[in-house]
């Protein structure tokens, strides 16, 4: 995946008075997730197995 | 998963994509570059009619066995497939109406022929059928490449039982064919597409549109990242590509009855010349816009002959072809998806050759959606030799692993996972002002573990800038425009009829982003005229989500994390 999606409208400006710790502001959570089935299939799906069989994260697979 | 007898080691294994239907299987292998081709049988016939035929003792399969059907019908079996590991009282025999009939034997099924030399008749079971019909694939298969082939990967329908499912991999060990894997057909024809080179790993929703012989099948798939979920399928035996062969057999009976006053459908074996010649005029009409129907003594020696164009076909068949259309609508509904949300159609199976079929799918997905076939795509994949060719990819992905490696891949403690149920996005503002935009990083439905990254441009005067991380949901919205005034003097007044052409002004239908609760904000300080931002958010198994942002080409950058929920 090398090329990135690109968004085209601007992000705004940082409103006047905002602060976060490291500029960094954790303000809520995901919500909740579906349980479903992958297809075992192709080559993505692999790599997924193995990272899942491994315990390894995307940046450990990445070295 | 491994087969009894002929479990081979990884090293000596020989794999190739075998798809098997009803009506017919095809056979695939990989070359060095990892490129799948469709193989021909001796016959030269890439698409392998799944007959088995008995002359004196002798068998035939594929094409040579289809012959028989006129002459021998007692004594072929076609159309077996779905019979494999069902009970007699759960199958529909209609197809074997005209061959030898299944029927209930020691709790299976099976078929009486004459497949020895002199008159004795045996009875064989389906599962012993299909195994003389994968050893004629594998012999084939093991000719072209001139070595034995002693493994497959498999494709089988989305709604196969986990007994049909043992007895297919029984009755392939028993030809000598280790099952490396079964896999999904839809899913073979998808990774078929994915696997060409110039395909890119994307995010998108995607319609496999199975059109075969006896039955139709469609599987919408949430492909993300090259990895695939299945959210709804629809299967349908009433419209398939036999129904579409009937309309041409009742039309063309219909013409002979005119002038012969005989119904060649009453006779066996006419009915038989007549069902052969329907579907190759059918399918010549698939590429010509005329095509010849002529059958040599069709009924009581009378020859016939005659034609008909592909717009005549398209009307007589006009009832099958909107069926196919209901069963498509039908099937995005129960996926919870509008036709806006698909951006793929993959039109597979012998029937999605017919360019009236997928130019009624053009017209019901809008502009946005390619719908892959060959009359509306010129780099379409034949779509009768999808579901082989993306058996045989799975085949070299995984023949050299150890059964149990595959097995435990294929498990569902691996298979089961978590899937956004809310796409991840950022807002931007529009161009107006204040309102934020909600641009998807990650959409809905993506399993997890899952990471994606954009690029997003600051203001063009640079500075600094905020990164809102937020959940968004999709909607449709519908505009109905204001009806015209009546009165308002047109200038298209010429039209040569004024019947409602336009007192009901189209509604417009778009899909919308509505944002939902606010994940996290981040800011990037100090950012360059005319740059952008790379935002990347990396949600983990558990839900917890780490998001970093910087600017492209800068050092440094933000980085924060969310707990799971
Ligand atoms: N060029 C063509 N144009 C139109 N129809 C075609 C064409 N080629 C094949 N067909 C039809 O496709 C059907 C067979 O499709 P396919 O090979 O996908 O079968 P299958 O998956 O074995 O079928 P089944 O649904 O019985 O399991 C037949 O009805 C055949 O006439
Ligand atoms: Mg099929």
């Amino acid at each position: 995946m090398a090329s990135h999606a690109q968004v085209t409208l601007p992000l705004p400006i940082l409103p006047e008075g905002w602060t976060g710790e490291k500029d960094f502001k954790a303000i809520g959570n995901l919500s909740a997730a579906t349980q479903r089935s992958i297809e075992p299939v192709g080559p993505h799906f692999l790599a997924h197995a193995r990272r899942a069989r491994h315990k390894r994260t995307f940046s450990e697979d990445d070295r | 998963m491994s087969a009894e007898g002929s479990a081979s080691a990884p090293a000596g294994r020989h794999a190739i994509g075998i798809s098997f239907g009803n009506s017919n299987s095809s056979i695939a292998i990989t070359s060095g570059d990892d490129k799948a081709e469709v193989i021909a049988n001796e016959d030269g016939d890439r698409q392998i009619p799944s007959i088995l035929s008995y002359v004196d003792g002798e068998e035939y399969n594929g094409q040579q066995a289809k012959q028989q059907l006129i002459r021998n019908s007692g004594n072929t079996v076609a159309y077996f497939r779905d019979f494999l590991g069902q009970e007699f009282k759960s199958i529909d025999p209609t197809h074997c109406h005209a061959s030898a009939h299944p029927q209930e034997h020691e709790g299976t099924i099976a078929f009486t022929i004459q497949d020895k030399e002199g008159d004795e008749k045996s009875t064989v079971t389906v599962s012993e059928v299909a195994t003389r019909h994968f050893r004629r694939l594998k012999q084939s298969a093991s000719d072209f490449s001139g070595k034995e082939v002693t493994s497959a990967v498999i494709t089988i329908p989305t709604n196969f039982s986990e007994k049909q499912k043992d007895a297919l991999i029984k009755a392939a060990a028993d030809a000598g064919i280790e099952v490396l894997q079964l896999i999904h057909e839809p899913i073979a024809a998808l990774l078929a597409y994915d696997a060409r080179p110039e395909s890119k790993v994307s995010d998108k929703n995607v319609v496999v549109v199975d059109l075969g012989g006896t039955r139709s099948d469609v599987a919408v798939i949430a492909s993300r990242g090259g990895m695939y979920t299945i959210l709804a399928t629809a299967h349908d035996y009433e419209f398939a590509g036999v129904h579409l062969d009937k309309v041409l057999q009742d039309h063309f009976s219909k013409e002979f009855i005119k002038w012969n006053s005989i119904d060649p459908r009453e006779n066996a074996r006419s009915l038989a010349k007549l069902k052969l010649e329907a579907e190759a005029t059918k399918r010549a009409l698939s590429i010509g816009t005329n095509a010849n129907f002529s059958v040599e003594s069709l009924a009581e020696g009378i020859d016939f002959s005659s034609t008909i164009n592909r717009l005549r076909y398209e009307t007589i068949a006009r009832k099958v072809f909107d069926g196919f259309n209901r069963l498509v609508e039908g099937v995005v509904k129960k996926a919870g998806l509008d036709v806006l949300d698909i951006d793929e159609v993959i039109l597979s199976g012998g029937t999605s050759h017919t360019p009236k079929i997928a130019s009624n799918f053009q017209a019901i997905f809008p502009d946005s959606t390619t719908v892959l076939a060959p009359s509306t795509t010129a780099t379409a994949v034949n779509p009768s030799e999808l579901q082989a060719r993306g058996a045989a990819l799975q085949a070299s992905l995984i023949q050299e692993f150890e059964s149990e490696d595959i097995e435990q891949s294929t498990h569902p403690a691996v298979t089961t996972v978590k899937h956004l149920s809310k796409a991840i996005g950022v807002l931007s503002i529009s161009g107006d002002g204040a309102k934020g935009v909600f641009s998807p990083i990650i959409t809905a439905e993506t399993a997890v573990p899952a990471r994606r990254t954009v690029h997003v441009a600051a203001p063009k005067e640079g500075g600094d800038v905020l990164i809102k991380i937020v959940e968004g949901g999709s909607h449709i919205k519908v505009t109905k425009p204001e009806p015209k005034a009546k009165e308002n003097g047109t200038k298209d007044d010429s039209d040569d009829s004024d019947e409602d052409s336009d007192d009901e002004p189209e509604e417009q239908r778009e899909k919308v982003w509505k944002t939902g609760s606010v994940l996290a904000e981040a800011a990037v300080k100090g950012t360059k005229k005319g740059s952008k931002i790379e935002v990347m958010v990396n949600v983990a198994q558990d839900l917890a989500v780490t998001i970093t942002a910087r600017e492209v080409g800068a050092k440094g950058g933000v980085k924060g994390n969310l707990t799971a929920p």
